[in-house]
């Protein structure tokens, strides 16, 4: 096992998380590696100081009152809605009460859905005489899906139903990227986890204002958060001509640290490297690289430190 | 805390009292699911408190929570802990909210435009106000380590931020995270150590 490997299990057996045979091998290593010992202790501090604030971390004694008075709140509700149906006279002709009340919010919900795919929605607001479900529909327009649908309250006299919902909209937009409105899309799309071709699109499109501190900050995030690979190296792609820029270079010491990708990491140190005039950032590099587990890795970041030395 | 980490310990496994609870909850009793929130209810409303900053969030996603516990009791058959299934939808509900923060399409700039639209929050502020950290109230301890620890978590994606929350803070095994989050020790041991690696990055020596 790499020294690599040995930073994953001190973090774990600092959390009590090794098993007997890890813990056992992890003792043997640390007797004989001088680093991965001063790793530990360091690890062992930082651990220890983050459960200081540990004590600072409780919620407001009064909330959990008012948190349990507002579900009771809430149960009370739905038990007074479910009590007609447990009326004696029901239970008899009606006793699978729970299927029927699936049935009838059920059957509530595609009445609702085939009304709306089904009826034309005014543009113009709702007047004043227009009827509560004329109001609602008018906030679902034409040719827009509406999901998550959900009923949270019947009434009291159960002639009304209270509903949520999303409702999503086709777009098709075209506009400059200094607009607000494209920016917002952009922003919006890189946030899509689901979608990780959207998200490189996203960073390649932003990647054109990179200059800019909200778009900068933005590839930042995206580089050090990103799982897919691509998007993170798009986000990469687009920081580099900014290398020069404080907040850049730290983004690329942390990828350079905790990026899982050898590629990400390489690229990352050929960035930095004409930084390393100064000796500090030199040594930073190698001391970042020093356990990678990628041998070629570690060759490039101590061959920064040689090249600053001989350049002396 | 202490006593999170005794009732974590505890988790893996119901007591026969707690069974017993259940089944009741499950025949309608509302008495038992009351005894069954109260039994729970600290460590769901740390763990939201601390997931969304603020109380009325905190709030919600309690009161969701249990709400949809309650309607969906009947489909628990024992195959996880209570605990273990109480948790997974108290993060569910925690990440969703934190999701449709981040996701309010129709709100969000990234820096606020305050000429044009002064009611809009800024995205940089909306993603900042999605740690206990960034919470007012929190902010009076005027903890230094703390005000460090606030920024170096908005480094963690989503997934690093709640296993860490759930191990660091809330005493919860890995094992058992793994389970609340639909996935593995191992991924959950992964999640944990680049967590770690990422803050120590941020924090240097606190």
């Amino acid at each position: 096992m790499s020294c690599q490997e040995y930073q994953r299990q001190i973090v774990l057996s600092l959390y009590e998380e090794l098993d007997d045979s890890e813990r056992a091998g992890l003792e043997t290593h640390l007797l004989g590696c001088t680093g991965c010992r001063q790793s530990y202790e360091e690890h062992n501090a930082f651990c220890n100081a983050l459960a200081e604030d540990k004590t600072a971390w409780e919620f407001p004694s009064d909330l959990l009152v008012e948190c349990r008075r507002g579900l009771a709140d809430q149960l009370d509700r739905i038990e007074t809605k479910r009590s007609w149906w447990r009326m004696p006279a029901f239970s008899v002709v009606f006793t699978p009460m729970r299927m029927l009340e699936s049935a009838t919010l059920i059957a509530l919900g595609l009445a609702f859905g085939v009304y709306i795919s089904n009826h034309q929605v005014s543009a113009v607001g709702p007047s004043a005489g227009d009827s509560p479900a004329a109001m609602a529909l008018s906030a679902v327009p034409q040719n827009s899906r509406v999901s998550n649908v959900r009923i949270v309250n019947t009434g009291s006299d159960t002639a009304t139903v209270e509903f949520t919902g999303d409702v999503v909209q086709p777009l098709r937009f075209t506009g400059k990227l200094e607009d607000d409105t494209t920016r917002r899309l952009l922003f919006s799309a890189l946030q899509d986890s689901m979608n990780p071709g959207s998200r490189m699109q996203a960073v390649e499109v932003l990647a054109r204002k990179s200059s800019e501190p909200s778009v900068k900050e933005v590839l930042i995030h995206a580089l050090l958060n990103d799982e897919n690979l691509n998007v993170r190296l798009k986000a990469f792609d687009g920081l580099k001509p900014f290398a020069d820029d404080d907040d850049v270079r730290a983004a690329f010491m942390q990828a350079l640290m905790s990026d899982p990708n050898d590629g990400v990491r390489v690229a990352v140190i050929d960035a930095l490297a004409p930084f390393t005039k100064s000796e500090a950032m030199a040594n930073s590099i190698e001391a970042v690289t020093r356990n990678d587990d990628n041998t070629y890795v570690r060759l490039k970041g101590q061959g920064l430190v040689h090249s600053v030395g001989d350049q002396r | 805390m202490e006593a999170v980490l005794r009732r974590a310990e505890q988790a893996g496994y119901d007591s026969d009292e707690e069974k017993l609870l259940i089944e009741q909850a499950q025949s309608g009793n509302r008495e038992a699911f009351e005894e069954l929130v109260r039994k729970h209810d600290r460590d769901i409303l740390r763990l939201a408190f601390h997931m969304l900053g603020n109380r009325e969030e905190a709030q919600e996603v309690f009161q969701e929570t249990f709400l949809k516990a309650f309607r969906s009791l009947n489909r628990f058959r024992f195959e996880s802990s209570f605990y273990t299934w109480i948790y997974r939808i108290a993060t569910n509900v925690s990440l969703d909210h934190l999701r449709k923060r981040q996701t309010l399409k129709e709100e969000i700039s990234y820096e606020s435009d305050t000429e044009t639209n002064p009611d809009r929050p800024a995205l940089k502020d909306t993603l900042a106000a999605t740690t206990y950290y960034s919470n007012p109230e929190r902010r009076l301890y005027g903890r230094e380590v703390g005000e460090r620890i606030q920024e170096a978590l908005k480094s963690l994606s989503e997934k690093e931020r709640l296993v860490f929350e759930l191990r660091h803070y809330q005493g919860l095994r890995l094992r058992m995270i793994g389970e609340i989050m639909g996935s593995t020790e191992e991924t959950a041991k992964n999640y944990l150590f680049r967590a770690t690696q990422k803050l120590r990055a941020q924090l240097g020596k606190v």
